[in-house]
């Protein structure tokens, strides 16, 4: 799976390049999202690609954002589809992880 | 709307007259001449003269036994008709008007006179041709709906014939699913612009109370036909008290899913209901007052049963009412007859039947009143038929597979309309089937790849239903220890996403120590 990423200023904005996210393929995101974490602690996950995510797609991102918050750093999320929004809100991620409309958001939120 | 100079039929058995009126009228019109009553119909009905100057007395039919007769035929008889005559007694004149002239010219006329009548009478019959005019248009476009063509199990078709006046007879369909539509035809008294106008206001607020009611019930809740009445009625009322008019009209709901006719009849003609199987038509009538009377009863709404090939035929007084020269109606009787004995023609073929047996009857097809006929066929096969499905995948357990499951549900689906189904509540069942798979693959098969998983897809009519087969450790929906939700978890969502985004879930455990984790989707009343 792709994930391109764009430094700007000290945050990591993480394009999510894949239609779907779930128990398929979220060790290989899980794998990308480690070596991002090297460089960064800020990161803001831009999401519009991706139209399916699972149970397993949301427990890697709370699980992105556990490790985040033990580098004291934060992760954001952006262009969220409105079928993956209801599922976040269905298990409450919109509670535990920021969700902005826009990157540029995202990004004032840090 | 003319652009031809207008047609003026001279009708007078003196030459002398003759040569006077049309000396008078040539220069400004075309003009017809006839020299007794029978020539004057004759050419009155080859040519329809804009306007009749008529004498009274003539040899043989006289100038009052013309007119009645021109005013007892439907295209002729709004030709104003204006008397010419020596005799000015006032009972001459009365006479005159009663049979229908419009106007009175003395002998000896000055030709100053004759003009002036001439131009005021033709002038009133354009403004009057215009207003027709103007109301055939608002019915053509805006009364008569144009009925779904893609509902599945039935077809229709429709009849509608617009009468020299224009009687707001008007009809509409609403199509909420491929299993559910509501038809609504009605008639307003009064003729012309006034009750065109009507009609589509009425038409429009059917529209308007229907979107009012859906986005109430938040979509979910399809209101019913007594309710959609009720708020039509009471947003109208006013209206119709102060036009002093009234509006029949009979509104009804198809549920295909149930085979079953509701509607809410208020003084309209009844609704003829064929039974293909008891070859019997029924006549449906409900027991509501027009609207525009003040209504104090709730309305009251009928159901019936129906069954495939079975027929609904909607119409309007225009169509039973239709007239024989001497003044008998078509009826209902004859109608229903008509009907009980051509109900398994096609409705295409059987509406251009009807018309042709009503014209046999009035001999004419030109009528005092607009005719509107809309059938309603049940196709002969049920709809479980037309819908006939049943799908299978059996694919290895490999978390890899769970696109491919996704793809067959979305194709499976994919002939339900997206008014039932739409595409956000098909990607939320898809997320509801990767999670069952993910569930059979970590837990049943202990994440073993290569076992086997089978899934049965079927539909009905008003149900889609998912089994998951798989033959590893068995499920209990009850050991699973209610979610987390504050972040420290990421995992155990699972079963609460299944739950959620489909209507109902059984997990069950059967012979040979197959597990069945069953979904299913139900396509009527909403989410």
């Amino acid at each position: 799976m792709e994930l391109s990423t764009e430094k700007i200023g000290d945050v990591t904005v993480v394009s999510v390049l894949t239609e779907v996210l779930d128990a398929s393929n979220t060790e290989e995101f899980k794998t990308g999202f480690a070596s991002i974490l090297n460089e960064s602690n800020k990161l803001v996950f831009e999401m519009s690609h991706v139209k399916l995510i699972d149970s397993s797609g949301c427990g890697t991102l709370l699980y992105c954002q556990k490790q985040l918050n033990k580098l004291n750093g934060a992760l954001k999320l952006c262009g969220v589809q409105e079928t993956v929004r209801t599922l976040f809100e269905l298990i409450r991620i919109d509670r535990v992880i920021d969700i902005f409309d826009s990157k540029e958001e995202a990004l004032k939120a840090f | 709307m003319k652009k031809a100079k207008p047609l003026v039929l001279i009708v007078d058995d003196n030459s002398v007259n003759i040569d006077l009126l049309v000396n008078t009228l040539k220069k400004d019109y075309r003009l017809g001449i006839a020299k007794n009553g029978t020539t004057a119909l004759e050419y009155t009905d080859k040519h329809l003269p804009d306007l009749i100057l008529l004498d009274i007395m003539m040899p043989g039919m006289n100038g009052y036994e013309v007119c009645t007769r021109l005013k007892a035929v439907t295209r002729t008889r709004d030709i104003p008709v204006i008397f010419i005559t020596a005799m000015s007694e006032a009972g001459h004149k009365t006479r005159g008007f009663e049979v229908g002239a419009l106007d009175y010219i003395t002998k000896p006329f000055h030709a100053a006179e004759v003009k002036a009548r001439v131009k005021t009478h033709l002038a009133l019959k354009e403004a009057h041709d215009y207003d027709i005019y103007i109301a055939s248009k608002i019915q053509k476009t805006l009364l008569l709906g144009s009925p779904p063509r893609d509902i599945p199990g039935i077809q229709i078709s429709q009849l509608t014939i617009a009468s020299q006046k224009v009687d707001g007879d008007f009809y509409d369909f609403f199509k909420h699913s491929n299993l559910c539509f509501d038809i609504v035809v009605g008639d307003v008294m009064g003729k012309g612009v006034p009750a065109a106008l009507l009609g589509a206001a009425m038409k429009s607020h059917f529209l308007r109370v229907l979107n009012e009611q859906l986005r109430l019930s938040g979509k979910k809740e399809l209101p019913e036909p007594a309710k959609i009445i009720s708020s039509v009625h009471s947003g109208m009322i006013d209206q119709l008290e102060d036009l002093e008019t009234f509006v029949t009209l009979c509104y009804a709901r198809f549920d295909m899913s149930k085979y079953i006719f509701s509607f809410v009849d208020c003084g309209h003609m009844r609704t003829i209901h064929f039974h293909d199987d008891l070859n019997t038509c029924s006549l449906l009538r409900g027991v509501n007052m027009p609207l525009g009377f003040p209504e104090k009863e709730p309305f009251r709404q009928i159901s019936v049963q129906f069954k495939p090939g079975d027929l609904f035929v909607f119409y309007s007084d225009g169509l039973t009412e239709s007239k024989k020269v001497n003044g008998s109606l078509y009826g209902e009787k004859r109608l229903v007859d008509f009907i009980q004995a051509n109900a398994r023609v096609e409705p295409e073929n059987l509406i251009k039947s009807i018309w042709n047996d009503v014209t046999a009857f009035s001999h004419s097809e030109t009528f005092d009143d607009d005719v509107t006929c809309v059938l309603i066929k049940i196709d002969k096969e049920p709809l479980s038929t037309v819908f006939p499905d049943e799908g299978r995948l059996e694919i290895m357990s490999d978390l890899k597979e769970l696109g491919r499951v996704r793809s067959f549900i979305r194709e499976f689906c994919a002939k339900i309309d997206d008014s039932v189904l739409d595409d956000k509540r098909l990607n939320l069942i898809e997320l509801a089937a990767t999670e069952v798979m993910a569930n059979i693959i970590k837990h049943a098969y202990n994440k073993r790849s290569g076992e086997p998983i089978q899934i049965n897809a079927r539909m009905s009519a008003d149900e889609v239903v998912f089994e998951f087969f798989d033959w590893g450790q068995g499920f209990d929906p009850e050991s699973v220890p209610e979610p987390v939700f504050d972040g420290s978890h990421d995992e155990g969502f699972g079963l609460h996403i299944i739950t959620h985004f489909v209507d109902e879930v059984i997990y069950s455990h059967g012979d040979g120590g197959r597990n069945c984790a069953c979904l299913k989707i139900k396509l009527t009343g909403g989410n």
